[in-house]
């Protein structure tokens, strides 16, 4: 390279610096790292993530352990304990007696996986999930748990697995935010959730995710004050537009072309979101899929629906959270309720996309911060118990995107309550989801502090047993 | 110089690409050996360290590359790293040119793989001699010279001389002055916050004064705003906020120290002086309350009371956070790696970080806040209004009177004792207020006993309600199996985590009972434990007593009528002992007493003597020893019953024991707030193996007498506590606080620091942009007493900051980013002030100084949203108008109008606000409340100012702006005014919505019209930059 080239490129990348901060969720730009991006050939263009935040029982959901039935009541064995942690709530308790599970199990599909009765959708689609049964993570609290989930780490300040995406790929979309979030409404609000779980972190701002709320106004601040008609904020943009153009040719400030970006990106994201949101127009058929209650918005299965609409329009990441799966007490009745409200919309959400041509590039993945105790919290009266929290190993479940249908991993001990082989950290489902994603995850790191930072912090492993 | 000038235009190019993006150039061998500092430790640091640095654990090959002595050392292989100036006897040279994947070095799959430019400045760095030198940050400042300039005359400080020198080099000039309105727009958000007012711009435009720009930054230093423009900075590095954080993220009442803040910067506390109260103010000689109130800082980190939360895993948290935190905020330092391992780059090893937690851990603390009783965290700060403190003052006085009184009555009382005895026919022993047989299955030494398994057994509502003031005596029959490492025996409080213990409670530790009186364990309560394990596998008739004093002394164990020989736990009870439901046997979440059995639980309402609880156990005790205890010379039992039994004892110990209930109650009335104490139970400090709170490495032991030893040596005459640690970190010899001070300064005036990460001066930070510079600051700071306002002027009256922001084409070309500062600044307003702004133009920010925070409005359910917590109760009135500093932050779920200008959640220190350009953020200038309010109030105001349309426009804009806007300006809002004000003439009805009208008069389409200018222009750049 003589030295003309030389300058020339590196006064492109300045230029691409000034305007990297532009378009925020726009196409990839130099704010993010998408220029070496992606690192291979990606199976999945993007996510949609079912969190079932409070941490979810898999010994009534996707692990059966025919030998906890047969040891009701008995203590937990020394020998499977090991000595382990316990947390604050269980761990004084004088006995730790074994819960059977209160519902059944039979296999599925051709591949016959063993699903609980309380999934009968989920469980129609055995064939397309890939059923992780060996998750484990460090945390034992739901806000550390939760945390370490969405962003890699216990404490707060990484960023999101979302906000990963949109730095490391860009939005795939010029009109709406590249990571969004919904929260279902009709969910116990048991465990808090925080906003932090979607944060960028240390990222510009600009990847951090977007929360979307059932109502007039799906995004913060998205309608005009009232009086003001969209012909009038078009002419206001107009004038912002000329006032700004002044200012940018007195001062020849690069950051200003990218005001005047943001301000006509906001001004369609005013006009693209409540048309994104509007599910109301779906036909009758869409609403039996996935439930009456994906007429009512801001519900789990409104939720689903809107993801689906959501990652049509290109959006990259959609993140559901459904709360309510903290059952230290009452589980059957609990659990019973949560696997109601969630079932048919989940699956629904798989199958609408397969049949629209998405799912293969589209990974859906379920699952919670956590599992629970195969011993009962507190006391066993009649056919009642509870379980607490268990992050030894504990289930979850992806669909599409590149990953096995009909597939099972990993194999926990016979009480559900240790991995036995297989095991899947946190760091190594990231490392896999962004492995479908096309990225490296030693590669996208960011420099902060110092420090190169990445989603898995200082370890994981693809597990390519899990993809197809 | 003169060389310099004479360069060619294009060498000149040449030169800047390399020196700014640290790539050689193909013809090196006309280049001198790389800057050791500049160019190749980064790169070392970056490529090399993590298997070859500082990290003894992670060191490989035993090969370390950070120090002289470990690059030239001979290896293992044989072989040696460098062998300065000799490339072929080099093996790293052989590694970072090798093809082979398996010899490669940093090795084929790491990430970041070297350059050729990167390889081949290594090469010229080993073929130069391979020279070595100390980080520059880690090496005390010193004053560089001044250079020498060719346009003297532009300079107006000496810190311009550095400024102009390297333009010089560059072959740039500097920017022509900007005009004074853009300097008083700049000055006034930089030293206040707030754009100058209309009236101050007309002032400073038509000042003559030979000194206009000093009296103006005067005025601006001397305002209140200033002082709170100041403590909103430092609110970020303190991660002050509202709430506790985590779960439930409760209000923390920390806002006093916010006030305390405010008020540093208003007087002007010396730097230095800053640092030494935050750190340990509470240490100080004859420590004021201010001062103590001023170590706060040290507990604004987060806290949880989640269920289930183990308490020394967040105790460590705590500590890491105070570390990192302070290294972050004093030291320019990322400390965090070093909690896991040696520091990967910087010389801080992994014991550095423990022994820093070892001076923040020295307070008597517990890892979780209360869930159901409300108690703050200990320790804590009382803080009386002037009233209550008069107060305090008299039921004080009132306590010292009747203690007197009593200790006079006591003292008669025990001088008779042996008459009384002699005149005691019997002794009856008062009735318990409370008993209960606990009459169950078992055998027990009244019949029958209650059998405990552990998670249940006998609970009692209604107890009497305690105070601390109140004595009380419990005795209970207990059989305990085994050895048992805790367990409850009986208690009073709910229990969710161990900070909900409160009242009384006897436990089982260690096998060993304890005895306790607690407000919050274990920072306020009064503790004693028995010398001797508990009797196991037998009936212990157990009482315990206390006498109401708020004291480890007033506690006393008995077993089997004999008192027990015990220890004081804790002597520190001051708070509230309120007492809930009794438990017998068993707490929620706690560990009960499995295997034991109880029998007659009674409650007393006095504090037992020995004789009387002799009594008790064996009845007739007392006529079979009297004799003994009359004869006795010296009888404490004796006395203590005499004064027992003393008419005058016990009506001076009622008016005692109502003052104390009267002091008690105003005390515990007050506001409290969370600082540093000494405690007389510091624990002790480990090294945490990969960081693991579970995993102290015992066989590493630290006391805090050294803070990072490779910085600085700690002084013997230093104390080993935080006081010796503020002393180091404001030892002229430390390299790094002036810097970063100063460097922090400096970004508030300019945008960004002279380094630009504020928060890592490291190895990994970025290089100063102007080294001598900041050096020179940093030693003038010093010399002149750490003075922050004599400093900020210096900044503001310079040259450089008084320089036009405007960029040429060619400083757009060769210096985008200003990192020469040859122009003026150009900073996008923080999120505070584009909100203060706002509300000042509009005339509707109301300036009140501190208080509690404030909640303007904000969307409606955010909260709820989050979960687990009450709804957001907007305030009305003024307090929605306060300035941004004060909006309440709670931490889960913060402000969005602020976090969506890059405010930060406040769940950790940050040094530096990163702005970022997001559509979202054009959504809230547009259409949250607050700023069309301000829009609709600045129209209003323009409007009702009796000038023409053209007079409206160019006010508003004036306002915010801070200059007249341009004819075309102008003209862009005239015209919008004219369209928008046909529109809503055509639609009454929106123009009502836009700007309701009073009852029975219309709108003015023009003033709806006005709305729409001004929103418009709250949007623009010329507001939401200064330039």
């Amino acid at each position: 390279m003589n030295r003309r080239h030389f300058l020339a490129s590196s006064a492109l990348a300045l230029g691409r610096v000034a305007l990297g901060s532009i378009v925020g969720a726009g196409k990839a730009t130099a704010g993010t790292v998408s220029s070496q991006l992606p690192h291979f050939r990606p199976r999945a263009k993007r996510v949609i993530y079912l969190f079932q935040s409070g941490g979810p029982s898999h010994l009534e959901t996707f692990d059966w352990k025919p030998r906890l039935r047969e040891w009701n009541g008995q203590p937990l064995p020394d020998s499977v304990r090991r000595g382990q942690r316990l947390t604050g709530m269980s761990g004084n308790q004088s006995q730790l007696p074994l819960a059977g599970s209160f519902t059944d199990f039979h296999p599925h599909g051709r591949s016959g996986l063993m699903i609980s009765d309380l999934l009968p959708h989920t469980a129609a689609l055995a064939d397309q999930l890939c059923v992780v049964r060996t998750m484990h993570t460090e945390a034992i609290n739901h806000d550390p748990a939760i945390t370490f989930f969405c962003t890699g780490h216990q404490q707060p300040g990484r960023a999101s697995m979302g906000s990963w995406l949109s730095y490391g790929l860009g939005s795939l979309n010029e009109d709406l935010p590249a990571f969004i979030v919904l929260v279902s409404k009709d969910a116990p609000r048991d465990q808090p959730l925080y906003s932090r779980l979607w944060g960028s972190g240390f990222l510009s701002s600009e990847h951090g995710g977007v929360q979307f709320r059932a109502g007039a106004e799906p995004v913060l601040y998205l309608a005009d004050p009232p009086g003001v008609s969209s012909q009038a904020r078009r002419a206001m943009l107009d004038t912002l537009r000329q006032l700004d153009g002044e200012q940018q040719e007195r001062t020849q400030d690069p950051a200003i072309a990218a005001q005047i970006a943001q301000a006509e990106m906001a001004f369609r994201m005013q006009t693209s979101i409540p048309e994104a949101t509007a599910t109301a127009g779906e036909p009758d058929e869409v609403f039996e899929l996935y439930g009456e209650a994906a007429r009512t918005p801001g519900t789990y299965a409104a939720n689903c629906l809107l993801a689906r609409r959501l990652v049509e329009r290109g959006v990259r990441f959609v993140q559901l959270f459904h709360q309510g799966w903290d059952q230290h007490g009452s589980l059957p009745g609990g659990i019973s309720h949560q696997c109601k409200t969630t079932d048919q919309a989940s699956a629904a959400l798989v199958t609408d996309l397969a049949r629209r041509g998405l799912l293969e590039d589209t990974l859906v993945v379920w699952g919670g911060e956590f599992g629970r105790t195969a011993y009962c919290q507190g006391r066993m009266s009649g056919g009642d118990y509870g379980r607490d929290h268990h992050p030894r190993c504990f289930s979850i479940w992806m669909a599409g995107g590149g990953v096995k249908g009909g597939h099972a991993h990993g194999q926990t001990d016979e009480l559900g309550y240790n991995v036995e082989s297989d095991g899947v950290h946190v760091h190594d489902l990231h490392a896999t989801m962004l492995h479908l994603l096309g990225i490296d995850h030693e590669r996208l790191t960011h420099l902060f502090q110092g420090r190169y930072f990445r989603l898995t912090d200082v370890a994981g492993e693809v597990v390519h047993d899990l993809i197809a | 110089m003169a060389r310099s000038a004479r360069r060619s235009r294009d060498e000149w190019r040449r030169l800047f690409a390399i020196a700014a993006l640290g790539v050689g150039d193909p013809d090196r061998g006309a280049l001198a050996p790389p800057d050791f500092q500049r160019e190749v430790l980064p790169l070392l640091a970056d490529r090399c360290f993590r298997c070859h640095g500082p990290d003894e654990g992670a060191r490989k090959r035993g090969l370390r590359l950070d120090t002289a002595e470990g690059a030239r050392a001979l290896l293992k292989s044989g072989r040696r790293a460098i062998v300065p100036g000799d490339l072929a006897a080099s093996e790293m040279v052989r590694r970072i040119t090798s093809e082979d994947d398996r010899r490669v070095m940093p090795p084929a799959d790491f990430a970041r793989p070297l350059a050729e430019g990167e390889r081949d400045l290594l090469l010229r760095w080993i073929e130069g001699g391979a020279d070595y030198a100390t980080h520059w940050a880690f090496v005390a400042p010193h004053r560089a010279p001044l250079p020498a300039v060719l346009d003297a005359g532009w300079c107006r400080d000496p810190l311009d001389r550095y400024v102009l020198a390297r333009l010089e080099a560059d072959a740039l000039a500097p920017a022509p002055e900007a005009d004074r309105s853009t300097w008083l727009r700049r000055a006034s958000l930089a030293l206040t916050g707030l754009p100058p007012t209309l009236e101050e711009l007309a002032a400073f435009r038509a000042s003559t004064a030979a000194d206009a720009f000093e009296r103006e930054t005067d005025r601006l230093l001397a305002s209140s705003a200033y002082a709170e423009r100041m403590a909103a900075d430092w609110l970020d590095v303190a991660r002050f906020a509202d709430t506790f954080g985590y779960q439930s993220d409760w209000d923390c009442n920390t806002w006093p120290w916010r006030d305390w803040l405010i008020g540093a910067f208003q007087r002007d506390l010396p730097f230095d002086e800053f640092i030494v109260e935050q750190i340990a103010g509470d240490l100080l000689p004859g420590a004021t309350r201010d001062q103590r109130l001023a170590t706060a800082f040290n507990r604004l980190h987060r806290q949880t009371n989640e269920g289930g939360s183990i308490d020394e895993e967040f105790r460590q948290e705590h500590l890491a956070d105070r570390v990192s935190t302070y290294a972050t905020a004093f030291l320019g330092l990322t400390v965090e790696c070093a909690r896991c391992h040696d520091h990967k780059y910087d010389p801080i090893g992994q014991a550095d970080f423990y022994r820093l937690g070892a001076f923040f851990g020295a307070i008597d603390e517990a890892g979780t806040y209360a869930y159901s009783t409300g108690a703050i965290p200990r320790p804590v700060l009382r803080l009386p209004n002037v009233e209550q403190e008069a107060e305090l003052a008299r039921r004080d006085a009132v306590v010292a009177e009747a203690t007197a009184l009593y200790e006079q009555a006591v003292v008669a009382a025990r001088s008779s004792s042996r008459e009384r005895i002699a005149a005691l026919p019997a002794l009856l022993v008062a009735p318990p207020v409370r008993h209960e047989p606990l009459d169950g299955g078992a055998p027990g030494p009244s019949g029958s006993a209650t059998a405990l398994a552990g998670d249940d057994g006998p609970t009692f509502g209604d107890l009497p309600p305690f105070r601390r003031c109140d004595p009380l005596s419990v005795r209970l029959a207990v059989l305990c199996p085994d050895v048992k490492a805790r367990a409850t025996i009986l208690h009073t409080s709910s229990f969710t985590i161990e900070s909900d213990q409160q009242g009384y409670q006897l436990l089982l530790e260690e096998g060993h009972l304890a005895w306790q009186v607690l407000h919050l364990w274990p920072g306020s309560a009064a503790a004693i434990r028995t010398l001797e394990p508990f009797p196991l596998a037998r009936f212990v008739d157990v009482v315990a007593t206390y006498d109401g004093s708020s004291r480890g002394g007033g506690l006393r164990l008995y077993f089997d009528g004999e008192p027990v020989a015990t220890e004081i736990v804790r002597d520190h009870l001051d708070g509230a002992a309120t007492v809930r439901t009794l438990q017998i046997g068993h707490r929620d979440r706690d560990v009960g007493l499995a295997g034991g059995v109880v029998d007659e639980w009674m409650l007393f309402d006095r504090a037992l003597t020995e004789i009387e609880v002799a009594e008790l156990h064996a009845p007739g005790a007392f006529a079979a020893s009297r004799e003994a205890l009359q004869a006795a010379e010296i009888s404490p039992a004796r006395d203590e019953l005499a004064v027992a039994l003393d008419a005058n004892v016990a009506s001076a110990f009622a008016l005692l024991r109502a003052a104390r209930a009267a002091q008690q109650e105003l005390l515990e009335s007050l506001r409290e707030v969370m600082v540093m104490e000494a405690s007389d139970h510091p624990r002790p400090t480990f090294v945490l193996t990969r960081g693991a709170y579970d995993q102290p490495d015992r066989s590493r032991p630290l006391a805090p007498d050294a803070a990072i030893p490779a910085l600085l040596a700690f002084d013997p005459t230093w104390t080993h506590d935080r006081l010796g640690l503020a002393r180091w970190t404001i030892s002229p010899q430390n390299p790094l606080p002036a810097r970063v001070a100063v460097n922090r300064l400096f970004a508030l005036c300019f945008g960004r620091g002279l380094v630009d990460t504020q928060e890592n001066f490291g190895t990994q930070g970025a290089r100063p942009s102007h080294p001598e510079l900041l050096d020179t600051l940093a030693v003038d700071f010093v010399e002149s007493g750490w003075r922050v306002k004599a400093m900020l002027k210096r900044l503001v009256l310079s040259a450089t900051f008084r320089q036009s922001s405007v960029a040429t084409a060619t400083q757009l070309d060769r210096d985008p980013l200003n990192r020469q500062l040859g122009r003026g600044p150009s900073i996008r307003l923080s999120a505070e002030m584009m909100r203060d702004q706002a509300l000042l133009a509009a005339g509707l920010l109301v300036e009140r100084l501190g208080g509690p925070s404030v909640k303007p409005w904000q969307p409606p359910g955010l909260w709820e949203e989050a979960g687990a917590t009450g709804a957001y109760q907007p305030d009305v009135g003024a307090d929605a108008h306060r300035r941004g500093l004060y909006t309440f932050r709670k931490r889960t779920a913060p402000p969005p109008n602020l976090v969506l200008f890059d405010a930060g959640s406040r769940e950790q220190c940050l040094a530096r606000r990163q702005p970022t350009q997001t559509p979202l953020q054009q959504l809230v200038v547009w259409n949250d409340p607050v700023y069309f309010e301000a829009a609709r109030a600045l129209a209003q105001r323009v409007a009702s100012e009796g000038v023409e349309l053209d007079g409206q426009l160019v006010r508003a804009f004036e306002r915010l702006a801070s200059r007249a806007p341009t004819v075309a300006e102008l003209e862009s809002l005239r015209s919008l005014h004219e369209s928008q004000r046909r529109a809503l003439l055509a639609d009454p009805a929106a123009a009502a919505l836009l700007l309701p009208p009073e009852p029975g008069s219309a709108v003015d389409p023009a003033v709806a019209a006005l709305v729409l200018c001004c929103s418009t222009l709250l949007a623009s750049d010329a507001v939401m930059r200064v330039r």
